[in-house]
């Protein structure tokens, strides 16, 4: 079967394993991306998206020096950044309650626990495809609206009633 | 689109920025996401990344026993070992490091200090885990099952 739909698309790996990039890498090419840069940590990450576009990004949370939470922040916020809308998907075995919330509120658009498995990465990947989320910009934030379910026939409260007079409710 | 939902949000919605693919291209992908050939490629990939992966495993472990009293070490590499060591194959390993994990997880957020003992006693655990690689399974079924209950105890006794 052509890959068609992921051929042309370029990704980036942020991960300072040497072992899970060459898996995600190999994941990756099995369903046709092709064109896949990589980097160790935050901060090459930036520096290898000043030299190449990419369409989707894998990204480790703890690295050194730079880390997935600010390499996140500085391409959801930076003025310079290539594209602030790229898919970030954060791949990490800090799974705690806390470090959830810190990737949402960096702006990742996806948050998967290792250990990672081909389902779990591709389920990440058809949710980037299949349901691509609203961006939301405010004064403390800029990244993915970080309310994943809206509920149609919702008959209870709202809390931020506010938040629903004058937007497209999916 | 954008629309503006109060005075200081700004909603973008997502054909109002470039999108990863056409929908026509996503059609195609999710075709190929959810193909019989890419699940077969995709097993072919994570198996052959099995060997190399137990040996970056071993590492993480050799680390983790030379940080004995460096608890941020521990922490560390201990949250490594429970990301890797289910791919590497390493299912009790992986199923031991993530008691720990817990554990300094929840004494952090309680804000409680770590019992050393308890640390020591998952790091060997683990250690002999790893290297058990043929009886990794059996051999640490019990084990794994014991330090929970340990674990679960100490929590509940640091919760009071």
């Amino acid at each position: 079967m052509s890959g068609a739909g992921f051929e042309t698309l370029k990704a980036l790996i942020v991960e300072d394993n040497a072992h899970m990039r060459s898996l995600l890498r190999a994941l990756l090419n099995s369903i046709g991306i092709k064109e896949i840069a990589e980097a160790a940590h935050g901060q090459a990450a930036i520096d290898a998206l000043r030299d190449r576009k990419a369409d989707l990004v894998l990204s480790d949370m703890a690295m050194k020096p730079m880390d997935g939470l600010e390499f996140t922040r500085h391409v959801r916020n930076h003025e310079h950044s290539p594209n602030p809308f790229v898919p970030i998907i954060m791949i990490t075995g800090h799974t705690e309650k806390h470090r959830v919330e810190q990737a949402r509120d960096a702006g990742v658009t996806e948050f998967l626990a290792k250990p990672i498995t081909a389902h779990n990465l591709f389920s990440r990947i058809a949710e980037i495809v299949e349901r691509p989320r609203a961006f939301v910009r405010c004064d403390s934030y800029f990244g993915p609206d970080r309310r994943r379910r809206v509920i149609d026939d919702y008959a209870g409260p709202w809390r931020r009633k506010e938040d629903f007079q004058d937007m497209d409710v999916r | 689109m954008t629309k503006k939902a109060s005075s200081e949000a700004h909603f973008i919605a997502p054909d109002a920025y470039p999108q990863l693919m056409s929908s026509r291209a996503a059609a195609q992908a999710m075709k190929v996401l959810r193909s019989a050939e890419t699940e077969v490629k995709a097993q072919v990939a994570m198996e052959a990344h099995v060997p190399p992966m137990r040996a970056a495993i071993l590492q993480y472990v050799d680390e983790l026993e030379h940080a004995a009293g460096d608890m941020l070490m521990v922490f560390e590499k201990v949250h490594e070992i429970r990301g890797f060591a289910e791919t590497a194959g390493l299912i009790t390993t992986g199923r031991i490091a993530d008691i720990l994990c817990r554990y300094m997880d929840d004494m952090y957020r309680i804000k409680k200090p770590l019992d050393t003992m308890i640390v020591t006693l998952h790091v060997s655990a683990i250690a002999r885990a790893a290297r058990a690689e043929d009886d990794d399974l059996k051999m640490g079924e019990v084990v794994a099952g014991e330090l929970a209950a340990l674990v679960a105890q100490r929590l509940a006794d640091a919760s009071r």
